[in-house]
């Protein structure tokens, strides 16, 4: 009986991978990662790439994998890469990408909701709140409260047409628009909030945004 | 088949009881078929406006709990031959006395009798708003011009326009034209904006309409009253006439007034 390799290191140029077969049953890929792991033909400390192919591990097998692989005084894994996820992840991802549009008034004790971009056609009322992954777009008066990049998206904006809200939080940044507030502007006609290099909520002219936050675009061609 | 209309607010003290009353009655001068409806249960006042406090034999309760029928319970207004009605609410129990079911099949059996229904709503979003909405097909929202009344009518509004209502429609209630025209109000055109909603009517600031709530005689039944000609009018848009919206103006120099000020300069 031939001993097949389940599980091979590479030296790329990017580095070490260890690649993990994907065909063989779990128990005998992570019995032999643990012997490869053992080899002391390693030396010093190395930052190693794990791909696991087209096998779907869950979170307690990918800890375990990390573990396994951190028994080795010399490896550091730094990434575990799957070509694989559920539906669930895809479905989560697909909605987190979309934009979803709300066309009415947001008013006091409302909230609306979106997990990727939000897109509003009306008023955000005083005490209303708008939430969202991505970035938040309105096409009316912000006077209430909103909430971009809510799962952490540091990058993500709020936009509004008339952006005169009492509170503007991006991610874990929260800004209350006080009087004292220096950035606020007399007539805060087309103007968007992002997260400034320095750490804090900024606004600037809607114009801008091209600037500042290139990736937001998402169109294609055109001319 | 009558309609039924709630009055409400959010906010309390804006004037949700007295457009009550003055509307019924003015609904009632048109000669209509009025029944008026208290829901705040625990704390009534619609009879004291109304002037028929010591006529309540049975009220809103005991009709739900079966202990009388409909028509025992409510309290005939003698100024009207068979125009107004109160259905008072109870004042020994609470909110919690009636469910919004009930409140709903009540209100279906008044539909059956009457014109219309008005319903005076407490204030608050708990419990009693929800009874008094339950049986409405249509709904007034009353803020006065003040910014904490006009954030609770918001707040009512996005409540009213989840239920199964037609588009609720505003009254803007004690509005002082002195204020408004030396620019330290709210005026009419900024909170309909900040609302987004349609206007119904506005009401003066004016105070006879304490003093007559006090003598248990609605302010709209002098026809020279501002604050009753506002009323008058909302009562007349509610019937579906068009009436042009009242100027604020009543209070600035007339041409004397004016000439008098350009020689003072």
């Amino acid at each position: 009986m031939t001993k097949q390799h389940y599980v091979t290191i590479k030296g790329t140029k990017d580095g070490l991978v260890l690649r993990l077969d994907d065909k063989c049953a779990y128990s005998d890929m992570i019995a032999e990662l643990r012997n490869k792991v053992s080899e002391n033909s390693l030396e010093g400390l190395a930052e190693v790439k794990v791909h696991i192919g087209n096998r779907y591990c869950n979170e307690e097998e990918l800890k375990e994998i990390m573990n396994v692989v951190h028994e080795s005084p010399h490896l550091r894994v730094s990434k575990i890469q799957s070509e694989v996820i559920t539906i669930e992840e895809c479905n989560q991802k697909v909605l987190e990408n979309q934009s979803e549009t709300y066309i009415g008034i947001v008013r006091s004790g409302q909230v609306v909701k979106a997990d990727g971009d939000l897109v509003v056609i009306g008023d955000v009322n005083p005490n209303g709140r708008v939430v969202a992954a991505g970035s938040i777009y309105i096409l009316g008066r912000l006077k209430g409260i909103a909430h971009a990049g809510a799962t952490g998206n540091e990058e993500a904006v709020i936009a509004a047409s008339w952006l005169e809200a009492t509170h503007l939080m991006i991610a874990d940044k929260l800004e209350t628009m006080t009087d004292e507030l220096t950035i606020l502007s007399e007539q805060p006609e087309m103007e968007c909030a992002y997260i400034h290099s320095n750490g804090f909520i900024a606004i600037d002219r809607l114009q801008e945004l091209r600037i500042l936050r290139p990736n937001l675009s998402t169109f294609k061609g055109g001319s | 088949m009558g309609e039924a209309i709630v009055i409400t607010s959010g906010k309390g003290g804006v004037g949700k009881t007295t457009t009550s009353a003055n509307l019924g009655t003015a609904l009632a001068l048109q000669g209509k078929k009025v029944c008026l409806v208290d829901t705040d249960i625990g704390l009534r006042n619609l009879d004291v406006i109304l002037g028929l406090e010591n006529r309540i034999i049975y009220d809103l309760v005991d009709v739900i709990a079966g202990r009388c029928k409909i028509h025992q319970a409510l309290v005939k207004d003698k100024r009207f031959e068979d125009g107004l009605f109160l259905l008072p609410a109870a004042q020994t129990t609470d909110k919690n006395a009636v469910e919004p079911g009930e409140m709903k099949e009540l209100i279906t059996e008044l539909k059956r009798d009457y014109d219309y229904i008005l319903i005076d709503c407490p204030a608050g979003i708990e419990q009693g708003y929800k009874n008094a909405v339950a049986g409405a097909d249509r709904a007034i929202v009353v803020t006065t011009p003040e910014i904490s009344a006009v954030r609770d009518a918001d707040r009512i509004i996005g409540l009213l326009e989840q239920e199964d209502i037609e588009p609720p429609k505003l009254i803007i209630n004690r509005i002082k034209s002195r204020l408004v025209n030396s620019g330290d109000a709210l005026d009419v055109n900024e909170i309909t904006t900040h609302l987004s909603i349609d206007l119904l009517g506005i009401v003066l600031d004016d105070e006879k309409v304490i003093s007559s709530s006090n003598k248990g005689e609605p302010v709209v039944m002098d026809p020279s009253n501002p604050a009753a000609i506002g009323y008058r009018n909302i009562a007349r848009r509610i019937l579906g006439e068009s009436v042009p919206l009242m100027s604020l103006d009543e209070g600035s120099p007339g041409f004397f007034g004016k000439l008098k000020s350009l020689f003072a300069k």
